[in-house]
């Protein structure tokens, strides 16, 4: 039956060898694998060498394959990984893989999904893992962003008041914010300490601005206030009618008048969060 | 010049993230660079920065590990048009990739996977070569991948198989000799005779690089320095080519700048002896 395997057959074969988890006997029979070469017929369509198996030439590049996983999604995530430690971020990143393996030419993607699925997968504080992970994909994407040029205070200030009503403000395309029920922002710090003393994990609302300057990765926490009035804006809102709904929201949420959004608008062009004006 | 006009650019070495900094606060003493292709087509921040910077000073060419020039799926048209806006926006001297695929079923395992050596499979790389060259307007340059495990149902070594798939695309080739001596260990050939056999004048660039010798196998880890018979595998190619672009490949526990210089300089010293000699001093 091998030997007849059309190259399409064939690399779905060595993939699926490769994707399967456990030692490469385990995988060899793994169902997507033995439905294309039955197991124990590796060598039907790969030779021995003088010192190896078939099977362990397969195995090979296997055992290559969730090294080069956990690798990638490290670098995404060193946090993360750091706080669920060796063994336990091996079972997720294997869980993950096998969910949603690689669609892409870059391995940049592969993490996408990674924080909404350790929000639901078998880790201690899955709901602080999930805020960490989206934390750090935060920071990932913020890194990569195309670079465009922020306003300065002197663009804003070109802009005449009447127009102000109607403008809306085009954010910066690396810019990101983040809304998460834990303070996972200061856990993130931690790992920069040689000390690693990592603050305890406790439940706080923690409204991000994740932004870059001079091709480095900021962030800023936000007031409620201040936070839902910058989403309005990102999000294409006119500022009159954003700067309106700030004000009018209710207790926390809500703006202390007008004068307040004229302080956010310095604060968040000095931080080069808008590119322009429409 | 090999036949392609394409320029022999020196001796250089892979631009990697560790590196950035020495790299722009100094000018190493290096004629080029290689560029991962994937680690700059989607980023528009700090890397792809420091690569223009590098671009006004440096030659570049780019090297690839997504094209997946074997598989069965359909070519990704996307990353193809994203790599030749890269190949435009860095003036690079030439574009390479690996003969391997990567993934099938719309799926990647980001390794470069062997193919069997057959006439079904040359048909197959022959016809999608052509059509990355017609995209991206430039001759593909294709890299012998080091390979781990051959089919049954070969019928050709290697470098049969790549001179072949050169002479029906005119394609160029990167032939990266510590990939030679990997596959000739884990295969059991003669690595001299894969030297001898290839088409000189296809060659475009050469690798060099280390290795970790397991016993049983060799993986090509690119964590180290070259061994010996590598060296002396490349002084046979450079009496065979004459002076040619390239590169030394350093990715796994990266030494700080100086170190990966000094095998680039070492490299030179080969190119510099067998132009000299006009043989590998074997």
């Amino acid at each position: 039956m091998a030997p007849e395997l059309a190259l399409g057959g064939l690399q779905h074969w060595l993939q699926a060898v490769i994707e399967a988890p456990g030692p490469v006997t385990r995988a060899l029979a793994s169902r997507e694998a033995a439905r294309l070469v039955r197991p124990g017929r590796t060598r039907d369509v790969v030779l021995p060498s003088k010192r190896l198996s078939a099977d362990a030439r397969v195995g090979v590049y296997q055992a290559m394959y969730l090294p080069r996983m956990l690798e990638a999604l490290e670098s995404d995530y060193p946090a993360l990984a750091h706080f669920l430690g060796h063994a336990a971020w091996q079972r997720l990143v294997r869980a993950y893989v096998t969910a949603h393996p690689s669609r892409s030419y870059t391995l940049n993607e592969l993490g996408r999904r990674l924080p909404e699925f350790v929000g639901r997968a078998r880790v201690p504080r899955p709901a602080f893992c999930r805020d960490l992970a989206r934390l750090e994909w935060a920071v990932a994407e913020v890194f990569d962003a195309a670079e465009t040029r922020a306003l300065a205070e002197t663009d804003f200030a070109a802009v005449a008041p009447r127009d102000w009503e109607r403008a809306r403000l085009v954010p910066v395309a690396a810019l990101r914010l983040v809304e998460l029920d834990h303070d996972a922002g200061t856990w993130l710090d931690s790992l920069k300490h040689e000390t690693h003393r990592h603050p305890k994990v406790v439940r706080r609302r923690s409204l991000l601005v994740v932004y870059r300057r001079n091709y480095g990765v900021m962030r800023r926490e936000q007031t409620p206030a201040a936070f839902a009035l910058l989403r309005d804006l990102v999000d294409g809102q006119p500022v009159g009618r954003a700067v309106a709904r700030a004000l009018g929201r209710r207790a926390a949420a809500r703006l202390d008048g007008a004068d307040a959004a004229f302080r956010l608008f310095r604060e968040w062009a000095a931080m080069g969060l808008f590119q322009g004006v429409l | 010049m090999n036949r392609f006009g394409l320029p022999d650019l020196g001796v250089g070495i892979g631009l990697r993230t560790v590196h950035f900094g020495e790299i722009l606060a100094g000018k190493p003493a290096l004629d080029w660079f290689e560029v991962l292709s994937e680690n700059f087509m989607d980023t528009g921040g700090r890397p792809l920065h420091v690569l223009e910077r590098v671009v006004e000073r440096y030659p570049v060419a780019l090297h690839g590990v997504s094209l997946s020039i074997g598989s069965t799926d359909p070519l990704d048209r996307g990353y193809l048009r994203k790599l030749k806006a890269l190949a435009t926006r860095t003036r690079a001297a030439w574009v390479s990739d690996h003969l391997c695929f990567t993934g099938v079923l719309g799926r990647n395992t980001h390794d470069l996977l062997p193919l069997p050596y057959d006439s079904a499979t040359l048909r197959h790389v022959t016809r999608r070569v052509k059509q990355v060259q017609d995209a991206l307007e430039r001759p593909l340059v294709l890299e012998n991948p080091s390979t781990y495990l051959a089919y049954a149902r070969s019928t050709m070594p290697e470098w049969e198989f790549l001179t072949a798939l050169c002479d029906a695309t005119g394609c160029g080739l990167l032939l990266d000799v510590n990939n030679v001596y990997v596959s000739s260990f884990n295969h059991g050939f003669d690595p001299r005779r894969y030297i001898d056999a290839i088409p000189a004048q296809r060659v475009v660039q050469v690798h060099l690089a280390g290795h970790t010798n397991l016993g049983t196998h060799i993986v090509d880890t690119h964590d180290g320095r070259a061994i010996p018979p590598v060296w002396k595998l490349y002084a046979r190619l450079c009496a065979r080519t004459g002076p040619v672009s390239t590169l030394f490949e350093w990715d796994a526990k990266i030494p700080p700048l100086a170190a990966v210089v000094r095998e680039a300089a070492k490299a030179r010293a080969f190119r510099t002896a067998t132009a000299a000699t006009g043989t590998d001093g074997a």
